[in-house]
């Protein structure tokens, strides 16, 4: 089956409304939204009414559970000071904007959903988290140490651990003596940080004869989709959000 | 948020449709499927086709899984019985059915980050075809939620829905059979699934913070039952619809 990843929309509705456009043309099977739906631009309450409309199944991100609170922290870990004052705009902003009964729903998103298969006699455990099972936002990068990542998969039962929160994409397999462990981070739809403007989102395949035992034998591919970027963009210099937030979205 | 769970559609295509009208009239926040698409009566491709397109997040009953073993030749699709029903699975189906997930679990973390695991199995979280029944031994029960990390458990396969509180040192655990879609057994002929509501008040010490209703969905029982006897299904099916047993 195909399994469709997506995350890190973050109010930004054209680039979920083009997703959407695209992950049709791709016919999954199912689809899961990995959280991060608000912050940063201007549509907030639109991107959670058009999930919830469809009935996706969705784990809370830091900003949604920061949002879902009425907090002013949203868990993100700003290197600088103007990173920070930044950072402040935005969350005061998006607690203006987001109305109560959006809040409510992301007060209840569940942390994880694991989908727990029993191929060929054969347990492989999908563990989907925003940032890591251990918790929300701590960050998994591409260049983690490999130990580290292995025991944060074995302390979560988790076989194939997909998330996304960093907004850079990539698939690591790792190997034991007897068995592959695969971490992947699914990218970011509507707010990508790897150079490239485009929205991003994973399809998973798994097949009958999926298994810890073969690495190839789970396949992940890599989906980036065009959306009207200069919209986007456009609409943060609108908004009382700060500018710089609509140079991140043209750069990627 | 408002979750709604619905398993043992078992082919029924009117009801499925009716079903599916139902459930969109109360815009749930999520949708899932505990299971048992196919078997005892003409529809399974189209009843796995609409879940498909839809991307609604199902898991395998035991009937999907007999499909997936099966060979059908030419031959097997004009032998009367009641495996007819998993002969007419088409192959691309059978290939989507034999990859779904044994269980699904959501992980809350709500008040003051307390855990609560909601765990959805078709028959119980040891086996795909054990009965999870109302009347099952309570110790029995507690010992597998217990071996799970389950605090709601929610099954189908008896086709026969309720919901049990059990009450435990550390707050209450659910137990909660979402009824069948499409061969209701509990005298009832409508369709039945379940709105599962959390809140954010939603915790083990109170089993009144999650809300549980059972929905019940009149379909044209008559063009399903009518359908299993024009064809090679035993007839006996066709009755088990009209008097849900």
């Amino acid at each position: 089956m195909k399994i469709a990843l997506f995350s890190d929309i973050h109010a930004n509705l054209p680039a979920l409304e083009a997703f959407f456009a695209d992950v049709e043309t791709h016919k999954p099977d199912a689809v899961y939204c990995l959280g991060d739906l608000v912050g940063y631009n201007i549509w907030p309450n639109e991107v959670i009414d058009e999930i919830r409309k469809r009935g996706i199944p969705c784990v809370t991100g830091n900003y949604d559970f920061g949002i879902g609170r009425s907090s002013d922290d949203c868990g993100c870990a700003y290197k600088t000071d103007e990173e920070k004052a930044l950072g402040k705009v935005s969350i005061a902003y998006t607690n203006e904007i987001v109305n109560d009964e959006q809040r409510a729903y992301l007060r209840t998103l569940p942390a994880h959903i694991r989908l727990e298969y029993q191929l060929n006699n054969d347990k492989l455990n999908v563990l989907l988290v925003h940032g890591s099972p251990r918790k929300v936002n701590e960050y998994l990068f591409e260049d983690r140490d490999e130990k580290s990542l292995l025991r944060i998969m074995e302390q979560a039962d988790a076989d194939v651990l997909c998330f996304g929160h960093t907004h850079q994409p990539y698939h690591r397999v790792l190997a034991t003596d007897d068995r592959f462990y695969h971490a992947i981070n699914i990218g970011s739809v509507g707010k990508p940080k790897d150079k490239d403007p485009r929205g991003g989102y994973v399809l998973l395949h798994i097949n009958d004869d999926s298994s810890i035992k073969d690495k190839d034998s789970i396949q992940v591919e890599f989906i980036r989709f065009d959306y009207d970027i200069e919209k986007a963009a456009k609409a943060v210099e609108d908004s009382p959000l700060p500018n710089e937030y609509a140079d991140m979205l043209r750069n990627g | 948020m408002k979750i709604a769970l619905f398993s043992d559609i078992h082919a029924n295509l009117p009801a499925f449709e009716a079903f599916l009208a139902d459930l969109d009239s109360r815009k749930p926040d999520a949708v899932y499927c505990l299971g048992d698409l196919i078997g005892y009566n003409v529809w399974p491709n189209e009843v796995i086709e609409k879940i498909r397109v839809r991307g609604i997040a199902t898991l395998a009953g035991n009937h999907d899984l007999k499909a997936k073993y099966l060979v059908t030749l030419e031959h097997h699709l004009n032998e009367p019985g009641k495996n007819h029903a998993y002969h007419l699975v088409k192959q691309v189906n059978r290939d989507y059915l034999g990859t779904l997930p044994a269980h699904i679990r959501l992980e809350f973390k709500l008040n003051d980050d307390e855990q609560l695991n909601l765990v959805l199995a078709h028959g119980s979280t040891r086996s795909v075809d054990e009965y999870v029944l109302e009347d099952t031994d309570e110790a029995y029960l507690l010992g597998m939620m217990n071996e799970a990390k389950a605090d709601i458990l929610c099954v189908g396969h008896s086709h026969k829905p309720y919901h049990r509180i059990i009450k435990t040192e550390n707050g209450c655990k659910h137990v909660i059979n979402i009824g069948s879609v499409g061969k209701p057994k509990d005298g009832n002929p409508d369709g039945c699934y379940v709105l599962l509501t959390m809140t954010d008040n939603t915790c083990l010490f109170d089993k009144d913070s999650i809300k549980v209703e059972f929905i019940r969905v009149a379909y044209n029982v008559q063009c399903a039952a009518t359908a299993i006897e024009e064809s090679l299904l035993p007839n006996e099916f066709a009755d088990r619809l009209r008097n849900a047993y």
